[in-house]
Protein backbone atom coordinates (compact mmCIF):
# COMPACT_ATOMS: atom_id res chain seq x y z
CA UNK A 1 0.00 0.00 0.00
CA UNK A 2 2.41 2.83 -0.97
CA UNK A 3 1.55 6.21 -0.08
CA UNK A 4 -0.59 5.43 2.26
CA UNK A 5 -0.31 7.42 5.59
CA UNK A 6 0.06 4.73 8.24
CA UNK A 7 -1.17 5.37 12.00
CA UNK A 8 0.11 2.89 15.06
CA UNK A 9 -1.44 2.96 18.23
CA UNK A 10 -2.34 0.92 21.50
CA UNK A 11 -6.05 -0.04 21.55
CA UNK A 12 -7.01 2.16 24.00
CA UNK A 13 -10.42 4.15 23.94
CA UNK A 14 -8.89 6.89 25.03
CA UNK A 15 -7.30 7.47 21.85
CA UNK A 16 -10.62 6.94 19.37
CA UNK A 17 -10.95 10.56 19.67
CA UNK A 18 -6.99 11.38 18.48
CA UNK A 19 -7.62 8.80 15.47
CA UNK A 20 -11.59 9.88 14.68
CA UNK A 21 -9.77 13.17 13.65
CA UNK A 22 -6.85 11.91 11.75
CA UNK A 23 -9.51 9.75 9.72
CA UNK A 24 -11.40 13.24 9.31
CA UNK A 25 -9.01 14.76 8.19
CA UNK A 26 -7.35 12.72 5.19
CA UNK A 27 -11.09 12.20 4.00
CA UNK A 28 -11.36 16.02 3.71
CA UNK A 29 -7.78 16.14 2.06
CA UNK A 30 -9.04 13.00 -0.52
CA UNK A 31 -11.83 15.30 -1.10
CA UNK A 32 -14.97 14.08 0.49
CA UNK A 33 -17.80 16.59 1.75
CA UNK A 34 -18.21 17.18 5.21
CA UNK A 35 -21.30 15.03 5.52
CA UNK A 36 -19.04 12.04 3.63
CA UNK A 37 -16.03 12.53 6.07
CA UNK A 38 -18.50 12.15 9.26
CA UNK A 39 -19.60 9.16 7.41
CA UNK A 40 -16.35 7.74 6.99
CA UNK A 41 -15.01 8.79 10.47
CA UNK A 42 -17.63 6.77 11.66
CA UNK A 43 -17.46 3.62 9.74
CA UNK A 44 -13.83 2.82 11.15
CA UNK A 45 -14.15 4.50 14.17
CA UNK A 46 -16.76 1.49 14.29
CA UNK A 47 -14.28 -1.20 12.72
CA UNK A 48 -11.92 0.17 15.29
CA UNK A 49 -13.96 -0.28 18.33
CA UNK A 50 -14.72 -3.95 16.89
CA UNK A 51 -11.01 -4.89 17.16
CA UNK A 52 -10.56 -3.40 20.64
CA UNK A 53 -14.10 -5.15 21.97
CA UNK A 54 -14.03 -8.15 20.08
CA UNK A 55 -10.54 -9.21 18.51
CA UNK A 56 -8.51 -7.46 21.64
CA UNK A 57 -11.70 -8.32 24.67
CA UNK A 58 -11.11 -4.84 25.84
CA UNK A 59 -7.35 -4.83 26.34
CA UNK A 60 -5.77 -1.49 25.84
CA UNK A 61 -2.31 -2.35 25.22
CA UNK A 62 -2.27 -4.25 22.15
CA UNK A 63 -1.14 -2.65 18.29
CA UNK A 64 -3.19 -1.49 15.82
CA UNK A 65 -2.05 -0.38 12.43
CA UNK A 66 -4.23 2.02 10.08
CA UNK A 67 -3.40 2.74 6.98
CA UNK A 68 -4.97 5.48 4.76
CA UNK A 69 -4.77 6.24 1.23
CA UNK A 70 -5.92 7.85 -1.77
CA UNK A 71 -7.46 5.26 -4.70
CA UNK A 72 -9.63 5.62 -7.53
CA UNK A 73 -11.62 8.52 -6.73
CA UNK A 74 -12.24 7.56 -3.32
CA UNK A 75 -10.55 6.27 -0.29
CA UNK A 76 -9.03 3.13 1.06
CA UNK A 77 -8.60 2.00 5.03
CA UNK A 78 -6.62 -1.47 5.97
CA UNK A 79 -7.08 -1.86 9.69
CA UNK A 80 -4.81 -4.29 11.01
CA UNK A 81 -4.75 -5.93 14.36
CA UNK A 82 -3.17 -9.62 16.18
CA UNK A 83 -5.97 -10.54 18.22
CA UNK A 84 -8.69 -13.33 17.88
CA UNK A 85 -10.17 -13.21 14.55
CA UNK A 86 -13.67 -14.30 13.06
CA UNK A 87 -14.90 -16.52 10.13
CA UNK A 88 -16.14 -13.52 7.61
CA UNK A 89 -19.23 -15.85 7.29
CA UNK A 90 -19.84 -15.06 11.18
CA UNK A 91 -19.60 -11.02 10.51
CA UNK A 92 -23.28 -10.68 9.69
CA UNK A 93 -24.73 -7.90 12.00
CA UNK A 94 -28.19 -8.21 12.94
CA UNK A 95 -32.13 -6.89 12.11
CA UNK A 96 -32.47 -3.48 12.69
CA UNK A 97 -35.81 -4.14 13.54
CA UNK A 98 -35.33 -5.78 16.58
CA UNK A 99 -34.88 -2.48 18.84
CA UNK A 100 -32.47 -3.74 21.81
CA UNK A 101 -28.58 -2.35 22.72
CA UNK A 102 -25.69 -3.58 20.37
CA UNK A 103 -24.93 -4.77 17.60
CA UNK A 104 -25.10 -1.70 15.34
CA UNK A 105 -21.57 -1.51 14.27
CA UNK A 106 -20.91 -3.94 11.40
CA UNK A 107 -24.35 -2.51 10.08
CA UNK A 108 -23.48 1.53 10.03
CA UNK A 109 -19.98 -0.03 8.31
CA UNK A 110 -21.68 -1.91 5.52
CA UNK A 111 -24.26 1.04 5.15
CA UNK A 112 -21.72 3.54 4.79
CA UNK A 113 -18.87 2.08 2.76
CA UNK A 114 -18.72 1.13 -0.84
CA UNK A 115 -16.48 -1.72 -0.22
CA UNK A 116 -16.20 -4.33 3.02
CA UNK A 117 -13.45 -7.14 3.00
CA UNK A 118 -12.21 -8.72 5.85
CA UNK A 119 -9.42 -11.43 6.33
CA UNK A 120 -8.41 -13.35 9.23
CA UNK A 121 -4.65 -14.25 7.98
CA UNK A 122 -1.68 -15.90 9.58
CA UNK A 123 -0.79 -14.10 12.78
CA UNK A 124 -2.98 -11.00 12.02
CA UNK A 125 -6.35 -9.71 10.68
CA UNK A 126 -6.92 -7.33 7.79
CA UNK A 127 -10.51 -5.15 7.46
CA UNK A 128 -10.31 -3.75 3.84
CA UNK A 129 -12.88 -0.56 3.49
CA UNK A 130 -13.20 1.90 0.41
CA UNK A 131 -15.74 4.82 -0.19
CA UNK A 132 -15.79 6.16 -4.10
CA UNK A 133 -16.07 10.07 -3.70
CA UNK A 134 -19.68 10.88 -4.45
CA UNK A 135 -22.16 7.83 -3.22
CA UNK A 136 -23.98 9.32 -0.54
CA UNK A 137 -24.92 7.44 2.80
CA UNK A 138 -28.52 6.49 2.72
CA UNK A 139 -30.44 7.16 5.96
CA UNK A 140 -33.56 6.17 4.91
CA UNK A 141 -36.19 4.07 6.04
CA UNK B 1 -17.27 14.22 28.08
CA UNK B 2 -18.41 15.77 31.20
CA UNK B 3 -22.55 14.88 32.14
CA UNK B 4 -24.54 15.75 34.97
CA UNK B 5 -27.81 16.33 36.15
CA UNK B 6 -30.50 18.77 36.94
CA UNK B 7 -34.22 18.51 37.73
CA UNK B 8 -36.92 20.63 36.55
CA UNK B 9 -40.53 20.04 37.70
CA UNK B 10 -41.16 16.04 37.51
CA UNK B 11 -38.58 15.85 35.10
CA UNK B 12 -34.88 14.73 35.20
CA UNK B 13 -32.36 16.22 32.94
CA UNK B 14 -29.00 14.68 32.04
CA UNK B 15 -26.78 17.12 30.48
CA UNK B 16 -23.87 15.42 28.00
CA UNK B 17 -21.50 17.46 26.89
CA UNK B 18 -18.44 15.92 24.59
CA UNK B 19 -18.18 13.09 22.50
CA UNK B 20 -19.88 9.58 23.63
CA UNK B 21 -17.79 6.41 21.99
CA UNK B 22 -16.37 3.53 23.33
CA UNK B 23 -14.38 5.14 26.23
CA UNK B 24 -16.70 6.59 27.93
CA UNK B 25 -20.33 5.83 26.74
CA UNK B 26 -20.02 2.91 30.13
CA UNK B 27 -20.47 6.61 32.50
CA UNK B 28 -23.73 7.60 30.01
CA UNK B 29 -25.06 4.10 30.47
CA UNK B 30 -24.24 4.32 33.98
CA UNK B 31 -25.92 7.36 34.75
CA UNK B 32 -28.95 6.91 33.35
CA UNK B 33 -29.67 3.30 34.64
CA UNK B 34 -29.44 4.78 37.78
CA UNK B 35 -31.39 7.24 37.63
CA UNK B 36 -34.23 5.07 36.13
CA UNK B 37 -33.74 2.26 38.36
CA UNK B 38 -32.39 3.45 41.29
CA UNK B 39 -33.73 6.99 41.71
CA UNK B 40 -36.94 5.82 39.77
CA UNK B 41 -37.61 9.25 37.82
CA UNK B 42 -40.81 9.77 35.87
CA UNK B 43 -38.98 11.63 32.98
CA UNK B 44 -35.35 11.05 32.23
CA UNK B 45 -34.87 14.13 29.83
CA UNK B 46 -31.37 13.41 27.77
CA UNK B 47 -30.01 17.08 26.69
CA UNK B 48 -27.14 16.29 23.57
CA UNK B 49 -27.49 19.60 22.44
CA UNK B 50 -22.74 19.51 23.42
CA UNK B 51 -22.70 16.60 21.97
CA UNK B 52 -21.14 16.44 18.42
CA UNK B 53 -20.19 12.55 18.05
CA UNK B 54 -22.07 9.64 19.02
CA UNK B 55 -20.99 6.05 17.82
CA UNK B 56 -23.13 2.62 18.37
CA UNK B 57 -21.72 2.38 21.97
CA UNK B 58 -23.55 5.70 23.03
CA UNK B 59 -26.37 4.78 20.65
CA UNK B 60 -26.60 1.32 22.77
CA UNK B 61 -26.56 2.85 25.85
CA UNK B 62 -29.38 5.47 24.72
CA UNK B 63 -31.44 2.04 23.84
CA UNK B 64 -30.84 0.35 26.92
CA UNK B 65 -32.12 3.72 29.13
CA UNK B 66 -35.57 3.85 26.71
CA UNK B 67 -35.81 0.02 27.39
CA UNK B 68 -35.48 0.13 31.31
CA UNK B 69 -37.77 3.36 30.96
CA UNK B 70 -40.49 1.30 29.45
CA UNK B 71 -40.14 -1.75 32.48
CA UNK B 72 -40.12 1.14 34.53
CA UNK B 73 -43.09 3.06 33.10
CA UNK B 74 -41.03 6.07 32.68
CA UNK B 75 -40.68 8.73 29.92
CA UNK B 76 -37.50 8.62 28.03
CA UNK B 77 -36.60 11.36 25.96
CA UNK B 78 -33.71 13.17 23.85
CA UNK B 79 -33.29 16.65 22.56
CA UNK B 80 -31.01 18.90 20.99
CA UNK B 81 -29.53 16.10 18.42
CA UNK B 82 -26.34 17.63 16.41
CA UNK B 83 -26.72 16.79 12.80
CA UNK B 84 -23.67 13.93 13.21
CA UNK B 85 -25.69 12.56 16.09
CA UNK B 86 -28.92 12.30 14.11
CA UNK B 87 -27.51 10.97 11.35
CA UNK B 88 -26.01 7.95 13.36
CA UNK B 89 -29.46 7.39 14.91
CA UNK B 90 -31.04 7.50 11.30
CA UNK B 91 -28.44 5.32 10.33
CA UNK B 92 -29.07 2.35 12.87
CA UNK B 93 -32.79 3.19 12.12
CA UNK B 94 -33.63 4.12 15.81
CA UNK B 95 -34.39 7.42 15.31
CA UNK B 96 -38.69 6.43 15.50
CA UNK B 97 -38.28 4.57 18.94
CA UNK B 98 -37.24 7.58 20.56
CA UNK B 99 -39.20 10.80 21.56
CA UNK B 100 -37.04 13.35 20.05
CA UNK B 101 -37.33 16.87 20.48
CA UNK B 102 -35.84 19.92 18.98
CA UNK B 103 -35.29 22.06 22.68
CA UNK B 104 -35.24 21.52 26.51
CA UNK B 105 -39.07 23.41 26.45
CA UNK B 106 -40.33 21.31 23.84
CA UNK B 107 -39.12 18.07 26.03
CA UNK B 108 -40.27 19.64 29.01
CA UNK B 109 -43.97 20.68 27.50
CA UNK B 110 -44.46 17.15 26.03
CA UNK B 111 -47.65 15.86 27.11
Amino acid sequence: MDNAVKLNFPSDPRYLGVVRGAIERFAALVGFDEEDCRWITLAVHEALTNVIRHAYHNKHDQPVELRLRERDEGMEVVMVDHGTGVKPEQMCGRELDDVRPGGLGLHMIREIMNETQYMPLEGRNELHLYKKRGTKTSVGE
Amino acid sequence: MNISTRQQGNSTLVDVHGDIDLYNSPEVRKIILEELKEKKVARLIVNLTGVRYIDSSGVASLVEGLKVSRTMSSRFMLYGLSPAAREVLELSRLIRVFEVYGTEQEALQAK
